[in-house]
C-alpha cells in the first residue's frame, strides 16, 4: 500500500506527500510549543493533562498520516512519543527532564526524517531515539505519583457563558459554519465544553460552554450569526460535562492551535506577487504624478493666479491621497515580526542543550510589523546572530558564576518600529568580544588588526569574509550563514548592521531596516549635469562645506564636523564628473561615530518619494549604486548607496574605488 | 447524487480517502474536519454513508459515532471508522457503539472501496 496505489486521479501521489509536508510542519509547531510548557511541569508533581492530550494528538496524528505517506521511521517515532506520554498520562512514569529531551530529540529527529523525505536525502536512523524513549516507559519508578485531578483548573471567577449555535444552510451560504463559531468563541475565552445537542423541536445545535471575561456587546454580536448566549449561574458548572468515551484520552481538548484572535472569515490569503503588482501600479502613479508635478509647473506663469490655485490645491490632494494609498498598500504587506522570532526559543534550547550553557530567552516588540518580503530575507541573518549569542557570546554556567554572574544567561530578542524604521536587537549578557582574540585572529587571516579600534572596526573584522573566531567552524554557528553573509544582506535591504559590546558585561548586534522597500523618500542631489538620488534613510544630515573649509589629509580629503572631523568623498570625482564651479558644496552625512562619511555633492535639490527599482542584473551592478529611478521626467536617475559607499571609501584614497571610477549615469 | 461524508482533522487523509472512493459512481463528498463540523454536515442535509476519524481534537469520533446512531435523521447511516494503527483496542467499542465497518490506517484504498460500495449498495458488513 503505497500514495501511488491509489485509484489515477488528477492528484498525484506528489500532492499528497505535499500536503503531507505541510501537515507536518502544523504538527511540529504545535508539538515544539508544548514541549516548552511541559517542560516547565519538571518537578512540580502536577502535569497539566491537557498539554499532554494535544500533544499526544498531534503524535498521534503524525503517526497517522505518517504511515499514510509509508514513512516508516517517522511513524516509529510519534508512536515511541505516543508510548511515553501515554505513560506520563497513566501516571506509570513521572516527568524527568530526560523524558523531555527525549521528545525533543525524537521531534528534532522526525522532522530530519521528514526533511529528507521531501530533498531526497538520506534518511537518518533513529534506533537510538527509540531506544531512549523505550527505556524511559519501562522504567516505572516504585512509588506511583498519587492520581492528578482530572478536573481541569478553570479560573473560577471568569464567568461562564452558554452558547447555541444552530448550523442552517443560510448561514453555511454566508460562510459561517461551527468551526468558525468554535473559533470565535476560542478567541473570547477557554472552551469549557462542546457538544452537539438535539434541540425539543430535534434540530440540531452545538453547545459551548466557555469561560471568557468578554463583555455583553461582544457576546451580543454573535447573535447576527445564529448563536444564543446566556450566562450561567457561577456556581453552576462543576467540572467538564462531557462524557469522555475514551476513559484515557477524554475527547475535550484544548482548542484547536490553529485558534487565532481573528476569525478566519476576517482574512483573506493572497499571494504577494499579486501585491507587488499592485505597489508596482501604485509606483507608476507616483512617477505619473510626478511628471504632471513637473507640466504644471512649467505652465504655471500662463495661468491666471485663481485657477492656478484651484489646480495647485487639487494637485496637493491627489498627493496626500496618493500617500495614503500607498501607505495602505504597503500596510497590507507587513507582517508581525514574531514570525522569525516563533522559531527562536526551539533553537536557543537545542543549542543550550549541545553547548551545555545555561540560557533564558527573553521575546520583545514580537507583533511589530515588516514588510513581508524582509521577513523572509532576515530570517537566517537572525538566526545566525541568535545562534552566536549562544554558542560564542554567553559563557557556561560554571564561568558566570565564577564571573561573579547568574548562572543563567540572558539573550534578548526585540524589535520596534520608529517611524519607517524597523530595529531589530539581539543582545545577550555573556562575556563580551574579546577584542585580542579578534585582532590576533584577524592578523592571521590577512586582515589589518589596528581596524578593531572601536565596536565599528571589530564588527568590520567580524564581517570579514573568512573571519571566524574559532578555529573549527562549530556546528553551529557554522550554517553557511556567516557574519559577512548577515551585513551584506543587511545592507541589500537598505538598513544598517551596528554593535555595542562591553567585556564581561555582554554584546548587542542592532539591525536598522527600512519598514519596507520599492517606494521611498529619497534627496534629490546634482553633481554636474547629473541627477542622483539618496535614500533619505541613510542620510544623517545635510551641511552646507564651503570650499575653504576642506582639508587635504595625504590623499583624503576632511572637513571639520561637529567637533571632529569628517572624510569626505566628491561623488564628482568618484564618478568621473567634473568639479562644479561653485564655492560651496551640500555633504551628506552617511554613517556615525568612526564610519561616518560626507558624501559632497553640488547640491541636495530636493526632497521626493522615489520608486526603487533595484539593480540585481549583475551586468548593470555597481559597487555604490543600489538601483535607479524614475522621477517622473522620462530621466532614469541612479540611486546611490551610502552604505556601500562608506564600505568601499573606508581606507582608501579617494577617487579611485574599484569598479566605481568612471561609472556615471546611464 | 448521495452524499459522502469525510471527517479527519488531517487533510492529508481526507483528500487520500476522497481519491481512493472517487470511482464510486453518482457520489458527492463533502469534508469535515472535526467532529462537529461532521454533525453540522449531518444536520445541513441527508448522508449516504460516513468515513469517520477517531482521534481529533475538539469530539472524538466515538462521540460523533454516539451521536449519529441516536439521532434520528442519522441513525441508519452506515458509518466506517477509519483510525490509526495503535487505537485496535477500540475496535470493540466503535463496532458496539454502532460502526459498520472498522478499518485501520495506513488504509489500502481498494479495500476501503469495495467496503463504501458494499455499504452504499445495502450490503452489510461481513461479519
Amino acid at each position: 500500500m503505497s500514495p501511488s496505489e491509489l485509484p489515477a486521479g488528477d492528484e498525484p501521489s506528489s500532492d499528497f506527500l505535499n500536503d503531507y509536508f505541510a501537515e507536518c510542519d502544523e504538527h511540529l509547531m504545535g508539538v515544539r510549543r508544548l514541549l516548552l510548557r511541559l517542560e516547565q511541569s519538571i518537578g512540580r508533581g502536577d502535569i497539566n493533562t491537557s498539554v499532554l492530550d494535544e500533544l499526544f494528538r498531534h503524535f498521534h496524528s503524525l503517526k497517522g498520516i505518517s504511515g499514510m505517506v509509508e514513512l516508516r521511521p517517522a511513524e516509529e517515532l510519534s508512536h515511541r512519543a505516543e508510548d511515553y506520554l501515554r505513560a506520563l498520562r497513566r501516571h506509570d512514569v513521572r516527568l524527568s527532564p530526560e523524558g523531555v529531551n527525549a521528545l525533543f530529540d525524537a521531534t528534532q529527529l522526525f522532522e530530519q526524517v521528514v526533511n529528507a523525505r521531501r530533498s531526497g536525502g538520506v534518511i537518518p536512523a533513529i534506533d537510538a531515539a527509540v531506544a531512549t524513549i523505550a527505556g524511559l516507559v519501562s522504567a516505572r519508578p516504585a512509588d506511583l505519583a498519587a492520581p492528578v485531578p482530572g478536573a481541569p483548573a478553570g479560573a473560577p471567577l471568569t464567568p461562564h457563558w452558554r452558547f447555541l449555535f444552530a448550523p442552517s444552510r443560510e448561514l453555511v451560504g454566508r460562510g459561517i459554519r461551527v468551526d468558525l463559531i468554535r473559533t470565535r468563541l476560542t478567541a473570547l475565552g477557554e472552551i469549557i465544553h462542546a457538544a452537539p445537542h438535539v434541540t425539543d423541536s430535534g434540530m440540531i445545535a452545538f453547545e459551548f460552554i466557555v469561560a471568557t471575561g468578554a463583555d455583553a456587546e461582544t457576546i451580543a454580536a454573535l447573535q447576527q450569526d445564529g448563536v444564543t448566549a446566556e450566562r450561567l449561574p457561577d456556581a453552576s458548572v462543576v467540572s467538564d460535562p462531557a462524557a469522555a468515551v475514551d476513559p484515557e484520552w477524554p475527547a475535550v481538548g484544548e482548542p484547536s492551535p490553529v485558534a487565532g484572535s481573528v476569525a478566519p472569515s476576517h482574512v483573506v490569503r493572497v499571494d504577494l506577487t499579486r501585491l507587488d503588482d499592485l505597489m508596482r501600479n501604485v509606483g507608476d502613479l507616483v512617477i505619473s504624478r510626478a511628471r504632471l508635478g513637473e507640466t504644471l509647473a512649467r505652465i504655471e506663469s500662463h495661468v491666471p493666479a485663481g485657477e492656478w490655485r484651484a489646480v495647485q490645491e487639487n494637485a496637493l490632494v491627489i498627493d496626500r491621497q496618493l500617500r495614503t494609498l500607498r501607505e495602505a498598500i504597503m500596510r497590507v504587506r507587513l507582517v508581525p515580526i514574531g514570525e522569525i522570532f516563533r522559531r527562536m526559543p526551539f533553537v536557543v534550547r537545542d543549542l543550550a542543550r549541545e553547548t551545555g550553557k545555561r540560557v533564558r530567552l527573553q521575546l520583545q516588540g514580537q507583533s511589530t510589523e515588516i514588510d513581508k518580503f524582509l521577513i523572509e530575507r532576515m530570517m537566517d541573518p537572525v538566526l545566525h546572530l541568535v545562534r552566536n549569542a549562544v554558542s560564542h557570546g554567553i559563557e557556561t554556567a560554571d564561568e558566570r558564576v565564577a564571573a561573579g554572574k547568574r548562572p543563567e544567561a540572558t539573550i534578548t530578542l526585540s524589535a520596534s518600529t520608529a517611524g519607517e524604521i524597523v530595529t531589530l536587537e539581539v543582545a545577550d549578557d555573556g562575556r563580551g568580544i574579546d577584542v585580542e582574540a579578534v585582532r590576533s585572529r584577524a592578523a592571521g587571516a590577512g586582515l589589518d588588526p589596528a581596524t578593531a579600534g572601536d565596536a565599528a572596526g571589530l564588527l568590520e573584522l567580524l564581517c570579514a569574509p573568512g573571519f571566524s573566531t574559532r578555529d573549527e567552524s562549530d556546528r553551529a554557528s557554522g550554517r553557511g550563514v556567516g557574519m559577512a553573509v548577515v551585513k551584506s544582506t543587511v545592507e541589500e535591504l537598505g538598513g544598517v548592521l551596528r554593535m555595542e559590546t562591553a567585556a564581561g558585561a555582554g554584546t548587542r548586534f542592532i539591525v536598522e531596516l527600512p519598514v519596507t522597500l520599492a517606494i521611498t523618500d529619497a534627496l534629490i542631489a546634482k553633481v554636474g549635469a547629473e541627477t542622483f538620488a539618496a535614500p533619505q534613510a541613510a542620510v544623517r544630515e545635510v551641511i552646507a562645506v564651503p570650499l575653504s573649509a576642506i582639508r587635504a589629509l595625504e590623499q583624503n580629503e576632511i572637513t571639520p564636523y561637529r567637533g571632529g572631523v569628517l572624510p569626505l568623498v566628491r561623488l564628482s570625482r568618484l564618478f568621473g564628473l567634473a568639479d562644479a564651479a561653485r564655492d560651496t558644496l551640500h555633504v551628506l552625512v552617511v554613517g556615525t561615530g568612526g564610519s561616518a562619511l560626507g558624501l559632497a555633492v553640488d547640491r541636495v535639490v530636493g526632497q521626493r518619494e522615489i520608486v526603487v527599482r533595484a539593480a540585481t542584473d549583475p551586468l548593470v551592478k555597481v559597487a555604490g549604486i543600489s538601483g535607479a529611478t524614475d522621477l517622473g521626467d522620462g530621466r532614469v536617475v541612479l540611486i546611490i548607496d551610502p552604505a556601500a559607499l562608506a564600505r568601499q571609501m573606508r581606507g582608501r584614497p579617494a577617487g579611485v574605488v574599484d569598479g566605481i571610477a568612471g561609472g556615471g549615469g546611464r | 447524487m448521495r452524499k459522502i461524508l469525510i471527517v479527519d482533522d488531517s487533510t492529508t487523509i481526507r483528500k487520500m480517502v476522497r481519491a481512493s472512493l472517487r470511482q464510486l459512481d453518482d457520489a458527492e463528498f463533502v469534508e469535515a474536519a472535526s467532529g462537529l463540523a461532521a454533525i453540522e454536515q449531518i444536520a445541513l442535509g441527508p448522508v449516504a454513508l460516513i468515513v469517520l476519524d477517531l482521534n481529533m481534537p475538539d469530539m472524538h469520533g466515538m462521540d460523533v459515532l454516539k451521536f449519529v446512531r441516536g439521532h434520528r435523521a442519522s441513525k441508519d447511516v452506515p458509518v466506517m471508522v477509519l483510525t490509526t494503527r495503535g487505537d485496535d483496542s477500540s475496535r470493540d467499542t466503535a463496532l458496539a457503539a454502532g460502526a459498520t465497518l472498522y478499518f485501520t490506517k495506513p488504509f489500502t484504498p481498494p479495500v476501503l472501496l469495495a467496503g463504501a460500495k458494499d455499504l452504499l449498495s445495502g450490503v452489510g458488513p461481513q461479519a
